[in-house]
């Protein structure tokens, strides 16, 4: 039975991809509705595949060798993530019935949807490393594939390479690391290094604990690689919402909690690990708020909520991690549903030309509220509890406090911004004509059960945190009665510290005008955040020095024979020499 | 049928069956113009060799013995090596053909073409199978005779010509080092026998200039940075179905010659396989960087043939020279999959050339911004393309990640620090690679075509054939890639067996 649904998850969305994209674009009916039912039908497996987390079955497929045995093994990580990826797949795709209406090449667009989510589940169930990078690879290929889905925009091109190239360079750690693991035990068996660390030398586990991080900070867009993520917002929104909200980035965070058993004895790992998400957190709260473009403002948040996730497996606080994951995924998938549905209606992404489009959308602005709500991490929202847990674990372990008050900061941050944008797009006078109607059928489709997600996903906070202590024994994890975890969270000090920065931040955008020199103290600080604080400028400096040097090594190409001949004589004369100094490998 | 006639027919088929196919193609064009025998002699050939091939192939994987043979002065040895070439060079050869028919139909000496390209493919299998240095270079030379006059097929264009011209020269200079390498060897070990060379070498100055020239002389052919710079012309110049086999297999067949001839020197020195790692790494690196700025689509892939070789000198190097046969299997997985990827790249950017140019009588290169929207008019041409040159940049679940893995993973088994910096290398190179590669692909698929694409011709089925047959094979052993060890395992064992055992 867990076979057959481990299969399915993964397989009914690649079969739906090939179907949609068999079925031809002259039939577009028939690709929404194949799309649709694909991927509500693999939700359901996943959904189905959840009660099998605590048995922990093993699916092999016999490859062999450099290859290992193909396995995939669901447990709570597993199965809690393979769900997420599918159910909100499946309300992204029901979504873009509406998004994608009257859309040219459709079949490419559910194609690489629906392959998106098969990888995805695949890059959570398996136990081999291998396979884990290829399923990673695999997601990065759909990501870049539909950020530049409509390839004639150069912007949208240029933001899927630069994802797909920052993301590769990143997977360089992950590749390293499984190579390491391969090299040192003849397997890539990701259950024995995490029961066993002691496998690996520590130089080589020091190697492959730091090749991860590398890559997951490059997947989840976490510091120094968060650039990519905000050019990623030239997809279409459905996308933006779940591969580049919802599931892909959360990839990092998972590959990081997954070995955190391995790795956390590894010196200077969680440091390092914490020092990420703490910088992606706060640089990027910084950006949100100076951003104008809508997607971008929700783009940054999302950098600085992983950064929230990050910190927490570094300090140690996987479950409250995973939860955290759990809340964002849905708030914000919400949020950029609902921006979609905004920017479909109004036909621009710019924030400056919005404002009181709430009157001409109801729906839509009580969802996004919602949405909003939960990720300034105001109570009683999913948002807030998966907060405050990850702060609460701040302060366990020794953790240094300056980097609890850092986050600290930034939820202050983060409610300024979420606040500011909430206003800018839905409240106060319209600033310029926008023709805006409501959403349609299938976007409010997509939008409720997203909201009451929203609403209620922390009172699975029990069951969750007990799948997650069964099926993860070297995680030791501890489970608790959802009561427990909600009194705990309500009598710490820390919540009550969060929520008075909160609403410090609340205040400070309520009384904006009145801090007009505060604003212009920081003038400075905002012109470097909208400059994303020079990373661009290395970025560009890169690629301009490749481009350079291989227009220059162009003219090594003289296309004249006598230069030729020289070049082979030249050779000839360096590999005798190399032959008479007898180099060899030491 | 007893195994060894079946390795003699296979070897010796389609170098007899060439004139044969000349002969009779020629005959049957002159009377019918529309007639096209010769491509389908070709293709029965093929066929036929095929068939010889998978009996005496069969009998070796099975024994695991080495099939020998001696006819005169000519012997021949199937190992695991020449097994591998014998299979990509025919079954690349084969779809070749069947592709070949439509481009070069309206072209006068077709009947050559395909005698030619016949020829070509037995020469190579020959290469492959060559006992001794004299053998080995004589069916090396054969084999480039062939390619020469293919590179010119198109002997009224001036840069046809001219391209032809540079790889002559530059492959006749490698061809005189050679020679000179040769008899060295046989000045010093009294025999060209390479079993009885490897008993007999033993280190000297002498021997070790023997080495250095069989590595230039035959790396102009290999395409070893920087004796390349005939390929980009070259590659560029031919018919798209030779830039396929000069790309897929021809350089790789420069290759085993070399492994061939230092496998008999390999206890004069320790530096060859320092040395095919150095070239790996130059190679890689010129080959994508010249690459990157390229505007002419079968220059580009051409450039990304040296990267490529790259890679396979990365496994075999490692293998050579640390006796790692994952590495050496995935050096040979590479040369596999590699053929089948560059081998649908030339295939899949010469049915455009075709549609869009030569099919209305013109003969210009075909450029990047030809490609924009293609996939609107020619959906399986820019698919079989994007799947082609996402192999080639690495991506899953294509055949390339595949084979660069098993490379890489040997390189670490090694446990030697400058092989796993080279594989680091290797693996950013691959990132690298995708900053042309990715941008092809984008422009397949935009939604304005080129006007040029408007006005394009529709692509034959028959070219179609092998390029969905290519397209599948990428992505089966992508999915699937222990599919291929039955070949790659044995020529890996090979090749240990030839660099120390």
């Amino acid at each position: 039975m867990a076979e057959q649904l481990i299969l399915l998850t993964v397989g009914l969305p690649w079969l739906g991809a090939l179907l949609c994209w068999a079925a031809g674009d002259r039939h577009p009916r028939l690709q929404h509705t194949l799309a649709v039912s694909f991927s509500v039908a693999a939700g359901i497996a996943a959904l189905l595949l959840i009660p099998f987390g605590y048995e922990r079955p093993l699916v092999t497929l016999p490859i062999g060798g450099a290859f290992g045995d193909f396995t995939f093994s669901p447990d709570g990580l597993g199965v809690f993530l393979a769900a997420v990826a599918t159910v909100i797949g499946s309300l992204a795709v029901i979504f873009s019935v509406d998004y994608m209406r009257g859309e040219a090449q459709l079949g490419r667009y559910y194609a690489f949807v629906l392959f998106f989510i098969g990888a995805m589940v695949g890059l959570v169930l398996t136990t081999n490393l291998l396979l884990m990078f290829v399923f990673w690879e695999i997601t990065a290929l759909t990501s870049y594939a539909l950020i530049s889905f409509h390839n004639d925009d150069p912007k949208a091109v240029a933001g899927g390479i630069k994802a797909l190239i920052i993301t590769q360079f990143g997977g360089l750690g992950l590749l390293i690391g499984a190579l390491v693991l391969f090299a040192h035990t003849g397997s890539y068996d990701i259950l024995a290094v995490i029961a066993n660390p002691g496998l690996l030398p520590s130089g080589a586990l020091a190697w492959m604990a730091f090749g991860c991080l590398a890559a997951a900070a490059a997947k989840s867009a976490q510091f120094p690689f968060q650039t990519w993520l905000p050019d990623a917002m030239e997809a279409p929104t459905p996308i933006s919402a779940l591969i580049h909200a919802a599931t892909m980035v959360n990839a990092g965070v998972y590959l990081l909690a997954r070995f955190f058993p391995a790795f956390e004895g590894v010196p200077g790992w969680r440091e390092a690990v914490m020092a990420v998400g703490m910088l992606s957190a706060l640089l990027a709260a910084v950006m949100a708020i100076v951003a104008t473009d809508l997607k971008r403002v929700l783009a940054y948040s999302t950098v600085s909520q992983l950064g929230y996730m990050v910190y927490a497996v570094g300090a140690g606080g996987v479950f409250a991690a995973q939860f955290h994951l759990l809340s964002h995924s849905v708030f914000k998938a919400l949020l950029f549903l609902g921006a979609g549905a905004v920017i479909h209606s109004v036909g621009t992404r710019d924030m400056r030309q919005m404002g009181g489009l709430g009157k001409k959308m109801p729906f839509v602005r009580l969802v996004f509220v919602i949405g909003a709500l939960a990720l300034a991490g105001l109570p009683v929202l999913n948002g807030f509890w998966s907060k405050e847990l990850i702060l609460e674990v701040g302060l366990e372990h020794g953790n240094p406090l300056w980097m609890l008050i850092v986050m600290l900061v930034v939820s202050g941050l983060t409610a300024f911004y979420t606040f500011r944008m909430v206003w800018l797009v839905f409240y106060g006078q319209p600033r310029t004509e926008l023709h805006a109607h409501d959403a349609g059928l299938a976007m409010k489709v997509a939008l409720a059960p997203l909201a009451l997600g929203t609403l209620s996903t922390w009172l699975l906070a029990g069951s969750f945190s007990r799948l997650l202590s069964e099926s993860l024994p070297a995680h030791r994890i501890a489970a608790f009665p959802t009561g427990e975890i909600l009194r705990e969270v309500l009598t710490a000090p820390v919540t009550l510290i969060a929520l008075l920065v909160i609403g410090l931040g609340l205040a400070a955008w309520w009384q904006r005008d009145r801090l007009t020199g505060l604003s212009q103290a920081l003038a400075s600080l905002g012109k470097a955040a909208a400059n994303s604080f020079g990373f661009e400028a290395v970025n560009r400096a890169v690629v301009a020095v490749t481009q350079d040097s291989a227009e220059k090594l162009r003219s090594t190409q003289t296309g004249m024979l006598s230069w030729n001949v020289a070049y082979l004589v030249a050779a000839l004369i360096v590999v005798l020499a190399i032959l008479a100094l007898g180099v060899g490998l030491p | 049928m007893n195994p060894n006639d079946a390795f003699i027919l296979a070897v010796g088929l389609p170098v007899i069956a060439s004139p044969v196919i000349y002969l009779i193609g020629r005959i049957a064009t002159r009377k019918n113009p529309k007639v096209d025998l010769a491509r389908w002699l070709a293709l029965l050939t093929l066929l036929a060799d095929g068939y010889f091939l998978f009996i005496a192939g069969m009998e070796f994987i099975q024994s695991r013995h080495e099939l020998l043979i001696a006819i005169g002065a000519i012997s021949l040895r199937l190992d695991g090596i020449a097994l591998l070439l014998a299979a990509v060079v025919l079954a690349l050869g084969t779809l070749v053909t069947l592709f070949s028919g439509p481009a070069v139909a309206r072209d006068n000496g077709r009947e050559t073409y395909f005698a030619l390209l016949t020829a070509m493919i037995g020469t190579i299998i020959g290469l492959g199978a060559a006992d001794d240095l004299f053998n080995l270079w004589v069916w090396f030379e054969a084999m480039a005779l062939c390619s020469y006059v293919l590179v010119a097929f198109y002997r009224n264009e001036a840069a046809a010509l001219e391209a032809g011209v540079k790889y002559l020269v530059q492959s006749a200079l490698g061809t005189v080092l050679v020679l000179l390498a040769i008899g060295l060897v046989f000045a010093n070990t009294g025999s060209l026998d390479l079993d009885e060379i490897r008993l007999a070498a033993q280190p000297s100055g002498l021997m070790l200039a023997a080495g250095a020239l069989f590595i230039i002389g035959f790396g102009v052919k290999a395409a070893l940075v920087p004796l390349h710079t005939w390929l980009p012309d070259a590659h560029s110049q031919a018919p798209s179905g030779i830039s396929a086999m000069l790309s897929g297999v021809v350089i790789e067949a420069g290759l085993v010659a070399i492994l061939r001839a230092l496998g008999a020197l390999h206890l004069v020195t320790v530096s060859w396989g320092a040395l095919l790692l150095g070239f790996s790494a130059v190679n890689m690196l010129v080959g994508n960087l010249m690459a990157l700025r390229q505007t002419q689509v079968k220059r580009l892939l051409a450039y990304s043939s040296l990267s490529h070789m790259g890679y396979i000198l990365l496994g075999v190097g490692a293998g050579a020279v640390m006796g790692s046969e994952y590495s050496a299997a995935g050096g040979f997985f590479h040369i596999l999959t590699h053929a089948m990827m560059k081998g649908l790249a030339f295939l899949a950017a010469g049915a455009l050339l075709y549609s869009l140019h030569q099919a209305v009588g013109n003969h210009d290169p075909l450029v990047l911004d030809d490609l924009n929207g293609a996939s609107r008019k020619y959906p399986l041409a820019a698919f079989a393309f994007s799947v082609a040159v996402l192999g080639l940049g690495g991506l899953p679940p294509l055949a390339g990640f595949m084979s660069k893995w098993q490379i890489f993973v040997g390189g670490f088994q090694t446990g030697n620090a400058w092989i796993m910096a080279l594989v680091v290398f290797a693996a950013l190179n691959s990132v690298l690679s995708l900053g042309y590669y990715a941008p092809l692909v984008n422009r397949l698929y935009r939604r304005q075509p080129a006007g040029i694409v408007e006005q394009g011709r529709p692509i034959p089925v028959l070219m179609s054939v092998p390029m969905v047959v290519l397209s599948l094979g990428v992505v089966v052993l992508g999915v699937w890639p222990s599919l291929a060890d039955w070949l790659t395992g044995p020529a890996a064992q090979s090749l240990l067996m030839l660099f120390g055992g």
